[in-house]
């Protein structure tokens, strides 16, 4: 399996690049139009509110919905559904997405083994995910029987185990507390650090500072994007926040 | 390959779900102990017997037998004793019977000593109601093996196919059984017939069960959903299913036989055994793959519950496993010809009861390979419809 091979760097050491995208649902168009280039080695803040398009837009990157129209390209020429492009993207979806049956470490060796890590390599990084989710204590636990803030690790733990290049995490900090609010965005900043790509979204549009880039999202269109503190500059606003509230009503106006 | 670890997994869970593991070893063998002192329980049937002319020699003998055979009551009925028209006897007799009076009544007649006389067997003749099989069948058993221990007193009857070899056996001295059913036919032999059946049923009812409820949980947890971002195909999920259930099916399926040997003492071959695991094993197959379309054509758990009954019930009545279709009007056999555990049943019977080679049936078999891989087949289209559309 191509867990680890990474040899392709797309055009402007981009990760993701997307062009003209649209998705229509029915009457209902979640992406319309959408262009993005994202830089590798970055977080990537998608930012909106509730119905902008924002799960939409990622489960086309995680090949799980086909784009009505336009073209999604991942580590520079690969299409979303091959094998290839799955297997370095580590996708964790919305909703807790791992088996209670099952012990911490029974989960994250069953998406280690299905991205094709062998035995020592799984043991090893298996071990460093729950190291790094500070689950070590807990490996024999079944999920069932632990807190939701410890299971929200071990879904991020479990999209981590096989070292993904593009980490996609869709509103990882939703209905989680402020502690391991905090505590999800340094570890990702860690990841990022060690030279993972990231995208993420959340409607907690203010947390997302720590991202490099951001983009806001609404109603299936971007609306702006570029580092929080230019944007937050360009709005002349305090926070993220109210840099989305004035971006939204001057392309309102504009429209 | 990641089917394995999707078997793993799958493994993992039901092992460590004790309520499952009940459902697929414990509840079988409770329920067919169940329906197996159902079927056979030892219920008194009642008997009369009416004899006329020079027959009424034998009467107090045959009485006597049958007083001391626990599994009958010798019960009086209301036959005046001079009627001896033939004709007359019977439609009262069949009265009796209807009523509900008497369970079976032996009738001998004037010509049955005659024929004795002039070294013939002679005939007895036995009325039942026969819509019991478990009373029928205890009737002609308590009156033919009255009628044994009669005929090791009588002179033995000179058959010119007979042997000097077999001259002297009981078998050669007994009189001809005439068994007269007003409803049904005495080859009904009630556990003959239900008992091969029943562990098809349950492979193919509790597979579908639990498949259906363990893939919708797959969809609605979103675990379902990480695999389709993962770099497998949809075939190995559904393969790491398959192997996953394989397991607890070929286990449950030896449980359920053995035990049928221990409860009934019902000895098979190894062929048998071998062949009838086979049968199991792709009713398992087709049950496991209706389970998986019916978990992806409900949204929601609640619906997949709703395609129990709906997949199950009709398969009950109409695949000849307790109620012979051809009870039913003409239409339901047809239909009976869309259900897979018809063809189950069919082979299950012939493999158990018939003792026929599996090869027999092949054309039975290649119909339950044909659903197997149609089922995956829609299967197939409609997840890729569902998957790709939700959002």
């Amino acid at each position: 399996m191509a867990n680890n091979v990474v040899e392709v760097v797309g055009s402007n050491n981009s990760i993701l690049d997307i062009e003209n995208l649209t998705k229509v649902f029915g009457k209902l168009t979640a992406v319309d139009d959408l262009s993005l280039s994202i830089p590798s080695k970055t977080i990537f803040g998608l930012l909106g509110p509730n119905g902008a398009g924002k799960t939409t837009l990622i489960r086309m990157i995680a090949g799980l919905v086909h784009p009505t129209k336009g073209k999604i390209r991942l580590f520079g020429n690969l299409p979303p559904e091959s094998l290839k492009a799955r297997g370095q993207i580590g996708y964790m979806p919305q909703d807790i997405s791992i088996y209670p049956g099952l012990s911490v470490l029974e989960n994250i060796y069953f998406f280690g083994r299905i991205y094709g890590l062998e035995k020592e390599k799984l043991i090893r990084n298996a071990e460093e995910a729950l190291e790094f989710v500070e689950l070590s204590a807990k490996r024999n636990t079944q999920v069932s029987e632990l807190s939701g803030g410890m299971v929200r690790r071990v879904s991020l733990a479990t999209a981590l185990v096989h070292k993904p290049k593009f980490l996609v995490l869709d509103e990882p900090t939703a209905g989680v507390d402020p502690l391991l609010r905090l505590k999800i965005w340094t570890l990702l900043e860690e990841l990022a650090s060690e030279g993972t790509s990231i995208l993420i979204t959340t409607h907690h549009i203010s947390e997302a500072r720590e991202c490099g880039n951001v983009v806001f999202m609404r109603n299936g269109s971007l609306i702006d994007q570029g580092a929080p503190q230019s944007i937050m500059d360009k709005y002349s606003a305090s926070d993220l926040e109210s840099a989305f509230v004035k971006a939204t009503e001057e392309r309102g106006n504009s429209v | 390959m990641n089917i394995r670890w999707i078997a793993l997994r799958i493994i993992q869970e039901i092992v460590r779900d004790k309520r499952t593991l009940a459902l697929l070893f414990v509840v079988p063998i409770v329920v067919m102990t169940l329906i197996y002192y159902a079927l056979a329980t030892d219920e008194i049937a009642k008997v009369s017997v009416v004899s006329r002319g020079t027959a009424r020699l034998f009467d107090s003998e045959i009485i006597n037998v049958l007083e001391n055979d626990d599994d009958v009551e010798l019960v009086a009925i209301d036959i005046p004793d001079e009627e001896t028209d033939p004709d007359i006897l019977v439609e009262l007799i069949k009265k009796e019977l209807i009523a509900g009076h008497v369970d079976g009544v032996l009738y001998m007649d004037e010509q049955l000593l005659l024929d004795r006389f002039s070294d013939k067997r002679g005939t007895i003749h036995i009325f039942v109601e026969g819509s019991k099989p478990i009373i029928t069948s205890s009737v002609f058993a308590a009156i033919s093996s009255a009628m044994d221990d009669l005929a090791a007193g009588l002179p033995v009857v000179i058959d010119s196919s007979c042997s000097a070899f077999c001259a002297d056996s009981v078998n050669n001295k007994t009189m001809d059984m005439e068994k007269h059913l007003i409803y049904g036919s005495d080859e009904y032999r009630l556990i003959d017939f239900f008992l091969p059946v029943f562990p098809t049923f349950f492979v193919f009812f509790f597979t579908f069960i639990i498949s259906t409820i363990s893939f919708q949980r797959e969809r609605l947890r979103g675990t379902l959903e990480r695999l389709q971002a993962a770099p497998i195909r949809f075939y190995e999920i559904v393969g790491g299913y398959v192997f996953g259930f394989f397991i607890f099916v070929t286990l449950q399926s030896i449980i359920i036989e053995s035990y049928i040997m221990v409860l009934i003492e019902f000895e098979f071959s190894i062929q048998q055994f071998v062949s009838y695991s086979v049968v199991v094993i792709l009713t398992m197959l087709v049950s496991l793959m209706l389970g998986l379309m019916a978990s992806f054509l409900a949204a929601n758990e609640f619906q997949a519950i709703q395609f129990i009954p709906l997949f199950i019930l009709p398969q009950i009545f109409l695949s000849d496993m307790i109620w012979s279709i051809d009870s039913f009007p003409k239409v339901f056999k047809y239909i009976s010809y869309a259900f897979p555990l018809t063809y189950s049943n069919k082979v299950a019977r012939d493999v158990m009861i018939r003792n026929k080679p599996l090869i027999d049936s092949w054309f039975s078999l290649l119909v339950l390979v044909g659903f197997i891989l149609l089922i995956l087949t829609v299967m197939t289209i409609i997840a890729n419809r569902k998957l790709r559309k939700s959002d």
